[in-house]
């Protein structure tokens, strides 16, 4: 293991002191530096919660700020926050207007976030759950309940985060990430492994000459493994998995997510844009938004992943609206 | 006698508070074999955090005691054992509120709504070698014996036997979930941790029932 580390274990706690430090725009609640909140809640405003483990940056916690996230549990690398950590972040994130639960379809998240809702129930504080579930690689179409979440949660913090900002009630804001959700596709694909500190070696590898498309953010298993191959070939291959899934027009309009996994250089993923941006224009599919960098990383894994989210009237200009975040920043153009 | 009254189940949560302290050894062992050692600790420290919060309660009914003593598990204890009891005192707590009364037609919608919502949440089966092959017996034992017009004592004595015995045919299961599950075959024959706190459960029950009838 190489890595810039004090102490594996103390590897969370000491990433958060550098975040809090540089971020005075967000705090933690309950003296409990794993409990991740904005510094400024608005008063009446519904609340949208995330969580999940860390290891991902800026996923999940870099997404809180204005108009998207109110507060997020910050779990172990790869591990789920507590349900009292969730439980504690809702209770500060509530303004009287309800919270919405929105994180990726893990089980360990599943259990302690509906923990933290049963408890919370009982100090009449209202919660919603939706799930992003963008992995196309990791269930079939007919078991798309069954899907990971993946990078492009970020579209789904997005326009939930814009429609709460508009002071929606929390049912609406809920069926805005829903919407939003089921409209966003992603593929990764891995080039190299990635070692959670406190094991010291990666838990799986891939050769030097390989590829594993559809590996998911905690290494978990893909679709194929196969010989590496130009950039321009990858791209067909997953974007045709994606295309797949939903029905596109000619005219239709797209947000695109070039999303690095932690050590594929920017200039990699622009040369891949290059060619999602080619065959996007082969199907007469608008480009509305195209954002490249690292949103959801799986430590020093290389990779990327490509996610579209198929707008529609609704959802453009929440996508389009302004937001501030430690690891975003959007300016309406 | 057929009921457990707020006052006996307040006494119910000291005995499991106490029982779980000194089994915590024990549970460490047993769960030693297959999965991170830590039940022993997370149900010692959850017990004695649902019985501090449970007599915090004034005036509590049946169905407060239960939903505060699974809030209180699911905080203190933070694993996933934590989270599946906190999980099955809440909903069985609610699944009783509206019958009011712990008698062994209460009991039964306890374990019932505990059994379910453990299966719910764990997204566990039964046979797959988890505290609900133990949980599931005891909420049918209840059913069965509040049909046959059973009293308290009768009841709770064929739930902590059928939970004996349930525990004892899982043996013979694989684990299926959790870090046992990487343990598969390894699992057969050795006795599951979950079921064995589902067992002490039904155990410790069955003792509050007896000391509620010694006292008349």
């Amino acid at each position: 293991m190489k890595k810039f580390l004090n102490r594996p274990e103390d590897f969370v706690d000491e990433m958060l002191q550098g975040i809090y430090r540089a971020h005075p725009q967000v705090t933690y609640a309950d003296n409990d530096p794993r409990c991740f909140v904005t510094a400024h809640p608005v008063p009446g405003k519904v609340g949208i919660v995330s969580g999940g483990g860390s290891g991902h940056l800026p996923t999940f916690l870099g997404f809180v700020g204005e108009n998207m996230l109110d507060g997020c549990g910050v779990g172990g690398v790869f591990q789920s926050p507590s349900a009292e950590q969730i439980a504690t972040v809702t209770r500060y994130v509530d303004q009287g207007a309800g919270v919405l639960y929105l994180y990726g379809n893990y089980t360990g998240d599943v259990m302690n976030f509906d923990m933290a809702a049963e408890l919370l129930e009982l100090e009449d504080i209202q919660t919603r759950t939706v799930l992003g579930n963008d992995d196309v690689a990791s269930a079939p179409p007919q078991e798309a309940h069954k899907r990971r979440g993946v990078a492009g949660l970020f579209f789904t913090y997005k326009a939930a985060g814009a429609a709460a900002a508009a002071m929606k009630p929390l049912s609406e804001v809920a069926r805005i990430a829903e919407k939003t959700s089921a409209r966003t596709k992603t593929m990764g694909v891995a080039l190299s492994a990635c070692t959670v500190p406190e094991l010291g070696k990666p838990g799986f590898s891939i050769g030097a000459d390989e590829m594993e498309i559809g590996m998911g953010i905690h290494g978990e298993p893909g679709i194929i493994r196969q010989k590496l191959a130009p950039a321009d070939a990858v791209v067909d291959d997953m974007l045709s998995r994606i295309l797949a899934e939903a029905d596109y027009a000619p005219g239709d309009q797209v947000a695109v997510l070039m999303n690095g996994l932690g050590a594929t250089p920017l200039e990699e993923l622009y040369i891949l844009f290059r060619r999602v941006a080619y065959i996007l224009d082969l199907n007469g599919v608008i480009i509305r938004h195209a954002w490249l960098g690292e949103f959801a990383t799986a430590m020093e894994m290389a990779g990327f992943s490509v996610s579209l989210l198929h707008l529609d009237e609704e959802l453009a200009p929440l996508i389009a609206a302004q937001a501030n975040t430690p690891f975003f920043q959007y300016l309406p153009q | 006698m057929q009921q457990l009254g707020p006052v006996d189940l307040l006494g119910l949560f000291d005995r499991l508070a106490a029982r779980f302290e000194r089994e915590r050894d024990a549970l460490i062992a047993l769960d030693s074999h297959v999965g991170d050692s830590d039940l022993g600790l997370t149900m010692a420290k959850g017990f004695a955090a649902a019985r501090a919060r449970v007599f915090e309660l004034s005036d509590p009914s049946p169905a407060q005691i239960m939903q505060q003593a699974g809030a209180g598990l699911a905080q203190a204890a933070p694993s996933t054992m934590g989270t599946l009891m906190g999980t099955g005192f809440l909903r069985g707590g609610k699944a009783m509120a509206a019958h009011e009364v712990l008698d062994p037609a209460g009991f039964a919608l306890f374990w019932r709504g505990f059994s379910d919502g453990v299966a719910a949440r764990g997204k566990a089966r039964l046979g797959d070698k988890t505290v609900l092959d133990v949980l599931d017996p005891i909420a049918c034992a209840f059913e069965s014996q509040a049909q046959a017009r059973s009293d308290l004592p009768a009841a709770s004595q064929a739930a902590l036997e059928a939970a004996a015995q349930a525990l004892d045919d899982s043996k013979s299961y694989m684990a299926q979930h959790g870090k046992a599950a990487a343990f598969r075959e390894k699992t057969c024959g050795l006795q599951d941790a979950g079921g064995t706190v589902a067992w002490i459960l039904a155990d410790e029950l069955h003792q509050a029932v007896l000391g509620a009838v010694a006292e008349g």
